[in-house]
């Protein structure tokens, strides 16, 4: 029976607490009497029959929706757009969940005598797909069979011939997606819910759109009141999202959309990673040698190799919950699926909130965390993992711990360097950033001929994970960074601390000396539902 | 030659009497001419017979006396042959260190197999399964244990033709240790196989089946028997249907001497008995399987399935002609487009 | 008198290349550079005058000489043994020629005039005393400055001569660490215009050291409105860069990737940029090794200029790219009369302009006695990680100097 996450009252006889610091990891000593730790629930037990629950969500749809089978037609046009490289986190073991509803819905497919079938990968501005990556999501069967007649896409939101205009909201807001999808009969969107602000009308309206849709809700304003993005109720990111599924669907584009849900198994509950996902306390000796091996090892290793050997992980997270039909009813299902894995219920906030930061990001999968990614790691999706309010008050102190090397990925993130260079050495207000930057970014020919061509992301893409930021940004007093590169951490405009004893002498200059301190044992994923 | 011709020693008169030349002789003789093989082995045997009637009293075989009744010889071989010490620890040791060992390289040598489909696999956890193949060639039996992934790679038996595998005891032997088999009769399985091969499989021993029973004689699938669905309706455990593509290149039936050819390994989806289903019915289902397969393998899976859900998929058995369309078709069936061998003249 | 000497000593001389090579300056404790007791030289002639050393300073030229770095190009127009030192303020005790008595700053290039040399050559003429055809011959020993000639002495020693045509008077209020300057910056000065600079382009300045600094200095004060991108490695020289007038200030690995955002171009090779295919209009540079000339073509846009104004040696570069995109490769050497605003003006009267507008007399960070001249050596060839500038030699406490 898994247990639910819940918060600890640090004292005396706690030992010291797991915090991830990119590729590697510390033992931190949080202060007695005053700090907490929220630790996330254990995971759910997965789907015994995971491709006989996808059949029967097929069968069996929520909302005003036919089965699938009715939906398809000999001689219609089908298009099955699915979650890129950014779901899941960790990348999953094969098969890949994309990979089983595909070949699911496409069975279903053939039997009805389908011929027309396109698949999209549902990127937006992010990077394309390598021929690995797709193979990966989708399966082996699924990308011989599509890929080498073109059926098998990267979205291209550049392609001026491949874009249709739709609408307008009642907010102004210009909804543009994918041509192919608008023109087909139907449109097969495969999730992967990893988190909750993924899905509902944000997977075809974001996914599938050009930069013209985008920027209306990856903006600051959006982002300063999305609190959290998390929290599709209290999120202006997603009202904007599902402001955009009306036009949608006034413009006759018809969606059915598949949720699923995952546990937060990312560690496994065997093996040598398992140690990473139990309390501390609940460590045997077996997995405190273990811990000290990889942490001895890993320090030794070269950056490059460690890098590497991370990134290779695949975890074990599985399937718990499929839902398939209309959108906002699907939504509603798969979102309270997603808080039952990961709320935690929480009283209050603190002053300070600490956090240890991972290797990974849905932005750098097989590639470097650069520090613009650290920021948006830290203080967009780990601070925004919350509902009610943030676990730390305003004016508070947030502590992340990486790394934070001064390193990019030349290939993947060109245009995260020139912003790096040229635009945080000039200011490091979201707003001003906008202002004064994001046109130049958002239209400049080489970062889009690389994005077109290459595995690039779009030239506007480290603006969006600025305004990640935003909201806190706005809403804490200041940020340290513990054991990061300091000239990085400072041209992002934080302060650098070695340890976390200095981060927290640090601190006290904005929250006094006994500062309440709150530490989000994250990952495995939680949520805190702050009452 | 005529028969007068020859010195002392030569060939005598041979119409049909003991041949006057000597045992060595006759086997040199024998290797030079094109000679029916079973005359040949007779020959062999004829002449250890002579070799053991060479050797002193108490080692040799006794001759018996008349008039005494003599104990029913029970063959220890065929279908009878006791394989159970081959499923002991240090038997099984030994299996994975030939299979790891020896069986795999060669096989990556001979056939450098290209598996597809093991994702299918993955959520059938550690229960056993029965793996039904199609048969082309006594290669499919290394290829597939070379690629039938963990757990059931060494937790698997096969049911070997009694009559070819087990014949003698040297034969027998080597079979059960080196591919793990047990004997099932050819023609009709017999009550003692099938309750022998049930009993391991509800042991948690996993199974290696060809269905059709032998191998392929012309490059097409016979049809496919009720074995694996009897074994699958009776113990409760899924049939894996597994297609095997381009052994019949490596080791037709009919040849000695293999040669490299790439094959490819497809699995499929398994198949569980359904509610009150019978043998005939799922082997049809079974066979059904294998031909979705073998569609995949040579196009692609999307058209397999299209043509799997209009009812096109191409039969196993092959078109119902005659021999030589039948072997031209085979050509349509291979995967991609055949390099043609260059060779150059020689000056 | 005491002197810095450098003479004609092949053994010495393949000792410093190596020393030279090892470490900046180290040629100076193994070279033919020996500190010696000589006789000050004579008057070669009318017009000549001795002058006695203040400040003398130590260049790039200077130091590639001790490292035995130099080409083997100056050998016809320099005469051992020379005490070098170009870039000097000294004392004129008595007036000559139209030059009053006082301070004076020394104008190095030996052409026909102080050769004694009548008619001049037509460079003379025209006031490009830099492209003197006559440095070899006339009255004085080959050199093609004050500093590389055995009949002039140097600015390293406690006295030497110079030409009334060589000399400008330093006003009164002005530092001696100012009017040490005024040489350097002379060169920076004709450098920036020998770039041929248009209002609105794009230029990059290579190298940050106080060439670099100066040509920033002097591009900001002389040239058409443009912008300036420089390349500094050192915080020091960041910061200078940016305080003379430098619009972007990169490090070395970035240069690409910013005159691509300058400029908006396109660039080939996916994000790991290999060159650029449009670029900056125009390149100068002031370090004159393989890696800046191949960087100056990556950047340079085609049809564009890359000027030359760090004096390079063998350098080993991959020309395809000048010849495909139709670069121009110029160099800019010394001083002389430049033509700005529609009128002529001798590049030194220009260079003290801008030595009192910028005030960059600052730029001399640190002064040696003759005796620490490895020291000074060292520092001089380490000047950007140590946060120096300029180094210079103070000859204004040597014992000899003062006496009669």
């Amino acid at each position: 029976m898994p247990r639910p996450g819940f918060v600890l009252d640090v004292d005396r006889s706690t030992p010291p607490i797991l915090f991830h610091h990119g590729e590697g990891f510390r033992l931190e000593k949080l202060p007695a009497g005053r700090s907490r730790v929220i630790y996330p629930a254990e995971p759910h037990e997965p789907l015994e029959h995971p491709d006989a629950a996808i059949r029967d969500a097929l069968l069996n749809p929520l909302g005003e929706s036919e089965p699938l089978p009715a939906l398809l037609k000999p001689g219609m046009k089908l298009t099955i757009a699915f979650d890129d490289i950014s779901l899941p986190l960790p990348p999953m073991k094969r098969p890949d969940i994309r990979q089983r509803v595909i070949e699911a819905v496409l069975d279903l497919a053939a039997a009805a005598g389908v011929d027309d079938v396109m698949l999209i990968a549902a990127l937006a501005l992010h990077r394309r797909m390598t021929e690995a990556e797709l193979r990966h999501a989708v399966g082996d069967r699924v990308y011989d069979a599509f890929a080498p007649h073109g059926l098998l896409v990267n979205h291209d939101a550049e392609d001026p011939d491949n874009l249709e205009y739709l609408g307008t909201t009642d907010q102004g807001e210009e909804v543009e997606i994918n041509k192919r999808a608008a023109d087909s009969d139907l449109i097969v969107y495969v999730n992967i819910n990893l988190v909750s602000m993924d899905g509902g009308w944000k997977s075809t309206a974001t996914g599938l759109a050009s930069y013209r849709s985008l920027r209306h809700h990856h903006n600051v304003r959006t982002m300063q009141h999305s609190r959290s993005f998390m929290d599709q109720h209290r999120s202006e990111l997603h009202s904007s999202n599902w402001r955009m599924g009306k036009v949608l669907k006034d413009a006759g584009v018809k969606v059915f959309q598949i949720e699923t849900t995952m546990n937060n198994n990312v560690f496994g509950t065997e093996g040598p990673m398992s140690v990473l996902q139990k309390r501390e306390w609940e460590w045997n000796a077996k997995d405190r040698i273990s811990f000290a091996a990889m942490k001895a090892g890993l320090d030794r290793l070269p950056q490059r190799t460690r890098r590497s050997a991370f990134q290779s992980w695949q975890a074990p997270h599985a399937m718990t919950s499929v839902q398939a039909g209309e959108v906002e009813a699907v939504h509603e299902v798969t979102t309270a699926n997603v808080y039952a894995q990961h709320l935690v219920g929480v009283e209050g906030q603190t002053d300070i909130l600490t956090m240890g930061l991972p290797y990974i990001s849905p932005y750098n999968v097989n590639s470097i965390l650069n520090p613009i990614l650290v920021a948006c790691l830290g203080l967009g999706y780990f601070f925004n993992l919350y509902r009610g309010k943030p676990p730390v008050r305003e004016g508070g102190v947030v502590i992340m711990s990486h790394p934070t090397p001064w390193e990019f990925h030349p290939v993947h993130h060109p245009s995260y360097i020139d912003f790096f260079e040229q635009v945080l050495a000039e200011t490091t207000d979201p707003i001003r950033i906008e202002a004064e930057f994001e046109k130049g970014f958002a239209e400049d020919e080489w970062y889009r001929h690389l994005y077109r061509t290459s595995h690039a992301y779009h030239g506007v893409h480290p603006f969006y994970m600025w305004y990640w930021c935003a909201h806190a940004l706005q809403h804490v007093g200041q940020v340290i960074i513990v054991g990061g590169d300091v000239r990085a951490v400072r041209r992002l405009g934080f302060k650098a601390a070695s340890t976390l004893q200095d981060a927290l002498e640090m601190a006290s200059d904005t929250v006094g000396p006994d500062a309440t301190i709150t530490h989000l044992h994250n990952p495995p994923i939680l949520m805190a539902d702050v009452t | 030659m005529s028969p007068d011709s020859g010195a002392g020693g030569g060939l005598g008169d041979w119409a049909g009497r003991r041949m006057p030349i000597s045992a060595r002789q006759a086997t040199d003789l024998i290797k030079r001419l094109p000679v029916n093989r079973s005359v040949a082995n007779g020959a062999g045997r004829a002449g250890t017979r002579a070799l053991a009637r060479a050797l002193p009293a108490p080692l040799r075989r006794p001759t018996a006396p008349d008039g005494v009744e003599l104990l029913p010889v029970k063959s220890k071989v065929g279908a009878n042959y006791d394989t159970d010490w081959a499923r002991t620890y240090p038997a099984r040791a030994a299996r994975v260190l030939l299979v790891e060992g020896l069986i795999r390289p060669v096989v990556d040598l001979f056939a450098t197999p290209t598996v597809k489909g093991v994702d299918r696999l993955a959520d059938l956890g550690e229960q056993p399964v029965v793996f039904a193949a199609n048969h082309h060639s006594h290669i499919d039996t290394p290829v597939m244990l070379s690629v039938i992934p963990e757990p059931w790679r060494h937790h698997l038996f096969i049911g070997a033709a009694a009559d070819y595998f087990f014949g003698n005891q040297v034969t027998s032997t080597l079979s059960a240790l080196v591919i793990g088999a047990i004997p099932i009769e050819r023609t009709k399985v017999t009550r003692n196989s099938a309750d022998q091969a049930a009993a391991l499989i509800d042991d948690g021993w996993s199974m290696l089946i060809f269905p059709e029973g032998g191998r392929s004689p012309d490059g097409w699938g016979q049809s496919f028997r009720g074995g694996a669905a009897y074994l699958s309706i009776r113990c409760e455990v899924p049939v894996v249907p597994v297609h095997v593509e381009g052994t019949g290149r490596i080791l037709r039936k009919g040849k000695n001497v293999p040669r490299p050819s790439p094959t490819t390994v497809t699995f499929g989806d398994p198949i569980v008995p359904g509610e009150g289903e019978d043998s005939r019915r799922m082997a049809v289902r079974i066979e059904a399987a294998v031909a979705q397969l073998a569609d995949e393998a040579g196009s692609d899976w999307w058209q397999a399935r299209r043509r799997a859900a209009a009812g096109d998929t191409p039969s196993l058995q092959g078109p119902s002609t005659g021999a030589w369309r039948r072997t031209w078709a085979l050509g349509d069936r291979r995967a991609g487009r055949r390099r043609p061998r260059r060779s150059w003249p020689e000056v | 008198m005491k002197a810095l000497r450098f003479e004609r000593n092949l053994p010495r001389f393949a000792a410093a290349t190596v020393a030279g090579r090892l470490a900046g300056g180290a040629g100076a404790k193994v070279g033919p550079l020996r500190l010696r007791s000589i006789d000050p030289p004579h008057l070669p002639g009318p017009g000549w005058s001795e002058i006695r050393p203040r400040l003398a300073g130590i260049c790039g030229s200077d130091l590639s000489t001790v490292d035995g770095h130099s080409s083997r190009y100056f050998e016809p127009i320099v005469s051992f043994p020379f005490v070098p030192g170009h870039e000097v303020v000294a004392d004129l005790d008595a007036p000559v020629g139209s030059v009053p008595a006082g301070r004076v700053v020394v104008e190095p290039v030996l052409g026909c005039v102080t050769r004694s040399i009548d008619p001049v050559c037509d460079a003379c003429a025209r006031g490009d005393l830099g492209n003197c055809e006559r440095i070899a011959f006339g009255a004085i020993e080959p050199g093609l400055q004050t500093g590389f000639c055995c009949d002039t002495g140097g600015g390293w020693s406690t006295r030497m001569v110079a030409h009334a045509s060589q000399l400008h008077p330093v006003p009164a209020d002005w530092s001696d660490e100012a009017a040490v300057m005024v040489e350097p910056t002379a060169c920076a000065v004709h450098g920036a215009l020998a770039a041929k600079v248009a209002e609105g382009d794009l230029v990059v300045v290579l190298g940050a050291g106080a060439l670099g600094l100066l040509v920033i200095a002097a591009l900001d004060r002389f040239a058409p409105p443009c912008t300036v991108l420089a390349v500094a490695k050192h915080p020091v020289q960041r910061d200078l860069a940016r305080e003379f007038g430098a619009d972007v200030v990169v490090e070395p690995g970035e240069i690409a990737r910013a005159v691509r955002r300058a400029t908006g171009t396109m660039a080939l090779g996916d994000g790991d940029i290999v060159r650029l295919a449009g670029g900056a209009d125009v390149v100068i540079d002031c370090v004159g090794s393989d890696a800046s000339l191949a960087q100056g073509l990556a950047v340079v846009r085609p049809k564009g200029r890359i000027t030359m104004v760090g004096m390079p040696g063998h350098t080993r570069v991959d020309l395809t790219g000048l010849w495909q995109r139709e670069i121009t490769l110029a160099g800019a050497y010394a001083y002389g009369t430049e033509t700005i605003g529609g009128e002529r003006r001798r590049t030194f009267d220009l260079a003290f302009e801008l030595v009192a507008a910028a005030d960059l007399g600052r730029l001399v960070s640190a002064t040696y006695p003759l005796a620490r001249y490895e020291d000074a050596l060292t520092h001089a060839a380490n000047a950007g990680p140590r946060g120096a500038v300029r180094i210079a030699f103070d000859l204004r406490n040597e014992k000899e100097r003062n006496r009669a």
